[in-house]
């Protein structure tokens, strides 16, 4: 792992080392081999206390009512719907890696696509907590749906809400399957592997009798393709459609046509960070850093400078924008958010995206374990924050300063955000103890020399 | 064989695609016209629903009843329903019934109409009849509804110890004992003390002196914790009589107040808006009065002022000499008696501006306004001022002519004086010495209103019987040996008479809830030798009494019974009393009336209170949570100081400080308050009540005890006031925060004005060209991309005339009285998550020393192209076809997006079941159920409410009009706001209807909508408001 001889005039190699077939199955299905390490139970037993406390605050919120949580007219959306932008943020890197990068065959992307991918599904289930709990009453969420019904009363097409409603699940649904699609073959070698009689029929069943045979992979690469194709909008729509949330509403510092590209920048800015974050720590505890490379990290930090910039420049934008059309309200809004009684996150916002990741365009930074880290970590605590300025400030200081407000966090509302975390973080561990990491079938395919060619 | 068909050639058929189309064409075409096979519609048509015959569907209906009856029978019972075996001939289940009644919540006694549905008062109206009130009620009149089915109330007499102990007795021991202890009393030459309020009833007084005849050590006592003593002292030296005038506001062109709260806190303030209102009706237009306000602390009337003048009111007497001087030496304008030449002639207005601050050219302003405006001026004092003061004002009318403002033949009466502070004083020392057998609180508590410094706690120690009228346990109750349930105004019989020539009648709707009795009822019952209570013991004799009295006095051609029930039916009787002759003015009550001068010293002024009246409706949480006219503070009191004087302190709004004035002191919250006079602390009276029921104990902080037994009668500003910091902080909450002085980056100024929401002008700019803010504000060209809808029948709209609204809040109370609003508490409140459908927004414009107000009435403005509409992704909110803006609550999930998109913020969100949340559910107790308006759905927990135009009433006016088969008209219809609103400023109707008042408001040059930019086309119109402000410049 040194720093300074790599060579970019040539492509680099994907997995270092030549590890052979049987190697890099090893290497990929070892944490599944062994029984859970003492690291392992310690962290599932802080994920799921966070997971329970979280359980714990959602059960107090739907019993009590929504008054536990620190909303108020005029901030009516507050932690909820910050934490559901954060969550489904965080689950575009992973379709973005797999199907857009896959197309585009960037074949770096085999070492973190399959990760990435589950991240995107526990993220996007986080993320769907939050629209059912924010609403008064949780346990009338089928009037959401599209339902013939005696009243003839429909659903109500222009509320960009129930477009929420069909793009994130929507969006869960072909993620999923395109991430099971994926799996097949390797729950197949996982199948062939094992020993143990429990494993060997839950990897059979799973791996719908998949043969490895020349017409299954023929198939297998064509579904792929199509998913990947079907996968790849997707990733634009759902985010586009989350900020219609906010775009196509009428207060200022919501109202505006930025929002879709900007909101979708930001998706894929802190969705990397966080993918790069947990891959640090896989690829070190299970000892892949041979399949998940420093040059791949580097590249995803490649990645995260380019968007962090665009949500940067969409920033300025937002400024120039408001100044330049002339209204007061717009104006307002902004000036508020840099000086006014929410200063502090926005300028903890604006350090976090734009500032910090901006250290990326040193090559020593870029590729320093430690120091990624800490900007993964940074981004995923600006890009929170983003969304709560959008949200909250916005709210807070409307039209009619005689209704402004003030929104303060309750206990249950950081309870439910550490909740989801603790959702999120137990899933991954079960995920990575059950299934394999990394693509066992997409890695060999691009170790060096797999491929046939003529020199 | 195919036939032809005859009319194969028809346009729609020139192509066709088999030999059945071209020869049968019709049926095939009318089913391509459905996507599937017959039977199936595309649409949801309800009509073309379902093929059931009535009877199958019947069938089915109770089949299904009868199965869910026999599967629920355990499901949350509910009690037992019973319906009517004989139904009463008055009432209809589902049909209000309105009854004329007299309000008894103060001592002004106005008319109201009690709407019972069902047999239960659910809402109070003012008597459109009633002279003085005329159809309105305030606040505290229309929330005393809630007090009837307060579940604090008594459910029957209690005894007592002086230790504090209680248990249940029946009222025929309370009566056995009672009889036999006032007997003793008399017996043993001890005194039996009667504690009243002021009296307002002659029928009240009349048994009152019966019973102490009855009881011959008896003495009545009479206390008012907000009086207007020192007017009527001053009316008796100057004029022989302790009637004081009505004034004709209306008729005003110049009107000075002094320190005198008449649209807020005293006097009759609903007749005092309706005609100061009256005097600012730009759509009759010929007068448009001007408002100078005089004032220390800051009161909803100052707010109203075109000119507000901040001065103590320790200056105000000097105020008043400077005026007289200016007027009777600088201008030579009227010759001054010399009682008063002398102390006069030293304050001139340089003195005054000198030594107030106050502008030397508003002041000459002020000047040439009382002289130009001879006789159609007033300058008026306010309750709090001192005797002397009042003088002074009196002889400036008199000298002016303005006394032809006085309304002829109407003043204001008084049954029985207050008793003074030394008769109280010598009460309570006669108590002491055991020399007092028997008290006998009338509703009153004197315990909680007497400053300690009368000691009248200890002194009820030493009485053996001691007896309590009360609604529940009060300060005073507990310390007396019976606690008597008292009967609620609307289980009780009375007669008022509080101004000359107008007699209201109070008749009970309800027979009393639990085993309550009117004190008069009680009284007679104790009368009678021996026996029993009847229900009807005071009716008997109030009707007897009228009998004998009062229906001689109108030489009625109808017989006593048919006079009787039409007085009741109309709930007052106007009678006309002779001209009273010529009023003199006794130059030598001037003699009294020496400098007053402000000392460098803090003073106070103890004020009342808005809603709570003297703290007996403490319990009651509407009136608690509703905000302060100025402040927009709820369920607090607190010590209201300048900006400049808490910097002086060092303190900000809650804060505490320590007020003492002589030896007493107490501590209270502060509030900084822009417009406040300097070096000046007002505190109102009312609150800080420690045995007031579970809503209303332990709200803000008791001021009575800085009172000193003088001021009981007295004036209500104290100088020498000592007021400093003390540690400590206490969360003051309200509905509104102070934006609109704040300077710095954000710069949010004038924000009111500088965003549409609210237009001003002056007078002088309107009378000059009446087009003149059309020509200001330009309305943009808007236009919408989506097809817009025509409404064609019926469209509701509203309009809010700014110049007319005081901002008095009762709109705010009588919505939520129709519109079952819950109460939420201070700390939901404090979270901004208040309930009110409608609010009143307070802007302030100008420096916060000396700030502008304007109060704006918010409410839904059921936008034609609302945003809150299209982004409900369940269409629970959504649009008539008569423009309304309509919540569908079963509908709601709750995902409070419209709220966010509402530009005006008029959502309001069930954050909780409020009434389960609040106060460990004291509202969602069995009587509360009682006190809903059953046109109103009671909402439920997580789902979204606003403002609905009164759509019940829509409803019921459309049925009425089907009913009589004729199209609904848009005057069938009065909103409960409207209803409440003291100065009509509300107008609602069919804004379609070319000829209708609400029509002539929304094309009136100074109408405009609030944020008009946003195209979102509100159907609220405001009318700019106008400032009658001096345009030309000083000479």
């Amino acid at each position: 792992m040194t720093t300074a001889a790599v060579d970019y005039t040539r492509e680099l190699p994907v997995v270092e080392g030549k590890p052979h077939a049987a190697e890099l199955d090893a290497a990929i299905a070892a944490p599944l081999d062994q029984f859970p390490t003492r690291t392992w139970w310690i962290s599932i037993a802080v994920t799921l206390t966070m997971l329970s406390f979280g359980v714990f605050c959602i059960a107090v919120t739907v019993f009590e009512g929504l008054g536990v949580w620190g909303i108020n007219q005029p901030v009516a959306w507050g932690f909820d719907i910050v934490n559901f932008v954060f969550w489904v943020g965080i689950g575009h890197a992973g379709t973005l890696i797999s199907a857009i990068l896959f197309l585009l065959r960037q074949r770096w992307r085999t070492g973190i696509a399959r990760f990435a991918e589950a991240m995107t599904i526990f993220a996007v289930m986080c993320a769907g907590l939050f629209p059912l709990l924010h609403t008064g009453r949780p346990w009338l969420p089928i009037y959401l749906t599209p339902y013939p019904n005696q009243h003839g009363i429909w659903v109500n097409f222009t509320s960009p809400l129930l477009w929420d409603v069909f793009a994130v699940s929507t969006y869960l649904t072909v993620s999923a399957v395109f991430w099971y699609l994926g799996l097949i073959p390797d729950l197949a070698t996982l199948r062939d592997r094992t020993t143990n009689a429990v494993k060997k029929v839950a990897y059979s069943v799973l791996s719908l009798g998949w043969r490895h045979s020349n017409r299954h992979w023929q198939h297998y690469e064509r579904a792929y393709l199509i998913l990947a194709g079907f996968a790849t909008p997707l990733v634009l729509s759902v985010h586009t459609i989350v900020s219609f949330d906010f775009a196509v509403a009428v207060i200022p510092g919501w109202h505006t046509t930025i929002f879709p590209p900007y909101f979708v920048a930001g998706a894929v800015f802190s969705g990397f960070a966080m993918v790069q974050n947990v891959l640090i720590i896989v690829r070190q505890t299970f000892k892949l850093t041979h399949i998940i490379t420093l040059d791949h990290l580097e590249k995803m930090n490649k990645v995260m400078i380019l968007t962090g910039s665009m949500v940067g420049y969409a920033y300025a934008m937002e400024f120039f924008t408001a100044w330049y059309s002339g209204n007061q309200f717009e104006m307002f809004v902004f000036i508020n958010r840099a000086l006014g009684p929410y200063a502090w996150a926005y300028w903890t916002m604006v350090s976090c995206n734009v500032i910090f990741p901006q250290l990326f365009w040193f090559k020593k930074i870029r590729r320093s374990i430690p120091l990624m880290f800490a900007i993964g970590i940074v981004v995923n605590v600006g890009m929170w924050f983003e969304r709560f300025v959008i949200v909250v400030t916005s709210l807070s200081r409307d039209f009619l300063p005689t209704s402004w407000g003030h929104y303060v966090p309750t206990m249950y509302d950081v309870g439910i955000l550490i909740g989801s975390f603790g959702l999120f973080f137990t899933l991954i561990l079960l995920f990575v103890r059950v299934l394999p990491v990394v693509s066992i079938s997409e890695v060999k395919a691009v170790v060096e020399g797999a491929q046939p060619h003529h020199d | 064989m195919v036939e032809k068909r005859d009319d194969m050639n028809a346009p729609e058929s020139t192509y066709w695609r088999s030999l059945k189309e071209l020869y049968d064409g019709k049926s095939v075409s009318e089913t391509k016209a459905h996507e599937f096979m017959s039977g199936v519609t595309d649409d949801f048509r309800i009509d073309d629903l379902g093929t059931m015959s009535r009877k199958q569907f019947l069938a089915l209906l109770s089949a299904s009843a009868a199965f869910a009856a026999a599967g629920c029978n355990a499901y949350r019972d509910k009690g037992d329903i019973v319906p009517y075996t004989k139904k009463p001939e008055e009432v209809t289940p589902g049909i209000a019934d309105y009854y004329a009644s007299t309000c008894t919540g103060c001592s002004n006694s106005c008319g109201v109409l009690v709407k019972t549905r069902e047999g239960r008062p659910i809402k109070v109206d003012g008597n459109p009849d009633h002279p003085v009130n005329r159809g309105a009620v305030c606040p505290r009149g229309q929330a005393s509804v809630l007090n009837l089915y307060d579940p604090s109330r008594l459910r029957s007499p209690e005894h007592g110890s002086t230790s504090g102990k209680r248990g249940a007795m029946s009222w025929e021991t309370v009566d056995s004992e009672i009889r036999k202890r006032l007997r003793e009393c008399v017996g043993e030459g001890k005194e039996i003390a009667l504690l009243t309020n002021t009296l307002t009833s002659p029928t009240t007084t009349k048994l009152l002196a019966e019973f102490g005849a009855m009881f011959p050590t008896t003495r009545r006592y009479s206390y008012e914790l907000f009086n207007d003593s020192t007017r009527r002292a001053a009316w008796e030296s100057c004029y022989g009589t302790s009637a004081p005038p009505v004034i004709a506001w209306e008729k005003a062109s110049v009107i000075v107040l002094l320190e005198a709260d008449i649209l807020g806190t005293e006097g009759n303030t609903l007749e005092q808006i309706r005609k100061f209102a009256a005097g600012r009706d730009i759509m009759t237009g010929d007068r448009f009065n001007r408002l100078y306000a005089v004032e220390g602390s800051v009161s909803l009337t100052g707010t109203n002022a075109d000119y507000r003048l901040r001065l103590r009111p320790d200056g105000q007497l000097d105020f008043v000499l400077g005026l007289l001087n200016e007027i009777c030496f600088v201008r030579g304008e009227a010759r001054m008696d010399p009682e008063i030449l002398q102390v006069a002639s030293t304050v001139s207005l340089h003195a005054l501006e000198k030594n107030y601050g106050l502008p030397l050219t508003v002041l000459t302003r002020l000047v040439d306004d009382l002289l130009i405006h001879r006789g159609t001026s007033i300058v008026y004092a306010g309750d709090t001022l001192s005797e002397s003061l009042h003088v002074a004002v009196n002889y400036l009318n008199e000298i002016l002519g303005n006394t032809e403002l006085y309304v002829p033949g109407q003043t204001l009466l008084s049954h029985a004086s207050l008793s003074t502070p030394a008769e109280i004083q010598a009460l309570v020392a006669r108590m002491k010495e055991g020399r007092v057998g028997m008290v006998i609180h009338c509703g009153t508590n004197p315990v909680y209103h007497l400053p300690p410094s009368v000691g009248y706690r200890e002194a009820l120690r030493s009485v053996p019987t001691s007896v309590s009228f009360a609604d529940a346990e009060d300060e005073t109750g507990q310390w007396c040996t019976y606690l008597l349930p008292v009967s609620h105004t609307f289980e009780s019989w009375g007669d008022h008479s509080v101004r000359s020539g107008i007699l209201s009648l109070q008749q009970p709707m309800i027979s009393p809830l639990h085993g309550s009795r009117q004190v008069e009822a009680a009284l007679l019952t104790w009368m009678s030798p021996e026996g029993s209570y009847s229900e009807t013991v005071y009716h008997d004799y109030l009707v007897n009494r009228w009998e004998k009295e009062v229906y001689p006095r109108f030489r009625s051609r109808s017989d006593f019974s048919a006079f009787w029930l039409s007085a009741l039916h109309d709930g007052v009787l106007e009678e006309r009393e002779a001209e009273q002759s010529g009023r003199r003015f006794a130059t030598a009550a001037l003699a009294g009336v020496g400098h007053s001068g402000v000392a460098p010293q803090f003073a106070a002024g103890l004020r009342p209170n808005s809603y709570l009246g003297d703290g007996r409706y403490a319990n009651n949480g509407w009136l608690q949570e509703l905000p302060h006219p100025v402040s927009k503070i709820v369920w607090d009191n607190y010590a209201a100081l300048s900006p400049a004087t808490a910097a002086e302190l060092g303190v900000q709004t809650s804060d505490m400080i320590e007020v003492s004035v002589g030896s007493a002191k107490q501590t209270f919250p502060v509030y900084v308050q822009p417009g406040q006079a300097d070096r000046f602390v007002s505190i109102e009276l009312g609150y800080g009540r420690t045995n007031a029921g579970p809503i209303g104990s332990g709200v803000g902080t008791d001021a009575n005890i800085l009172l000193s037994p003088a001021s009981l009668t007295g004036a209500r500003v104290f100088r020498d006031v000592r007021v400093k910091k003390v540690s400590g902080r206490y969360e003051l909450v309200s509905t509104q925060e102070h934006h609109g002085l704040d300077t710095g980056p954000l710069d949010l100024k004038d924000l009111g004005t500088k965003r549409g929401i609210i237009r001003e002008g002056t007078l002088a700019a309107y009378q000059e060209d009446p087009e003149f803010m059309v020509k200001e504000h330009k309305r943009p060209e808007l236009f919408s991309i989506a097809k817009e809808v025509e409404y064609k029948g019926v469209k509701w709209a509203m309009a809010i005339d700014m110049n007319k609204c005081v901002g008095c809040n009762a709109c705010v109370a009588g919505c939520n009285v129709e519109n079952n609003v819950p109460v939420v508490g201070k700390d939901q409140v404090g979270r901004g998550r208040e309930m009110q459908w409608i609010r009143l927004d307070r802007y302030f414009s100008g420096s916060a020393a000396d700030p502008t107000f304007t109060h704006q009435p918010m409410l839904c403005q059921h936008c034609d192209q609302a945003p809150c509409e299209n982004v409900c992704p369940v269409s629970a909110t959504n649009h008539s076809p008569d423009g309304l803006n309509q919540m569908a609550y079963n509908r709601c999930v709750g995902t409070k997006y419209c709220s966010n998109n509402c530009p005006y913020k008029v959502r309001r969100f069930n954050f909780y079941n409020f009434r389960d949340f609040f106060a460990d559910a004291y509202y969602e107790q069995d009587t509360l159920a009682l006190l809903h308006n059953p046109e109103v759905t009671v909402r439920s927990r997580g789902v979204m409410e606003k403002c609905t135009f009164c759509v019940q009433r829509i409803m019921e006016a459309r049925q009425h009009a089907v009913e009589q088969g004729r199209p609904v008209k848009g005057t069938d219809v009065r909103t409960a706001c409207q209803e409440a609103c003291p100065a009509q400023a509300i107008v609602f109707g069919d804004m379609n209807d070319p000829e209708s008042e609400i029509s002539r408001y929304r094309k009136h040059s100074l109408g405009y909508y609030v944020l008009e930019d946003l195209n979102v086309r509100p159907n609220v119109t405001y009318v700019a408001k106008l400032r009658n402000i001096h345009t030309e410049k000083v000479s």
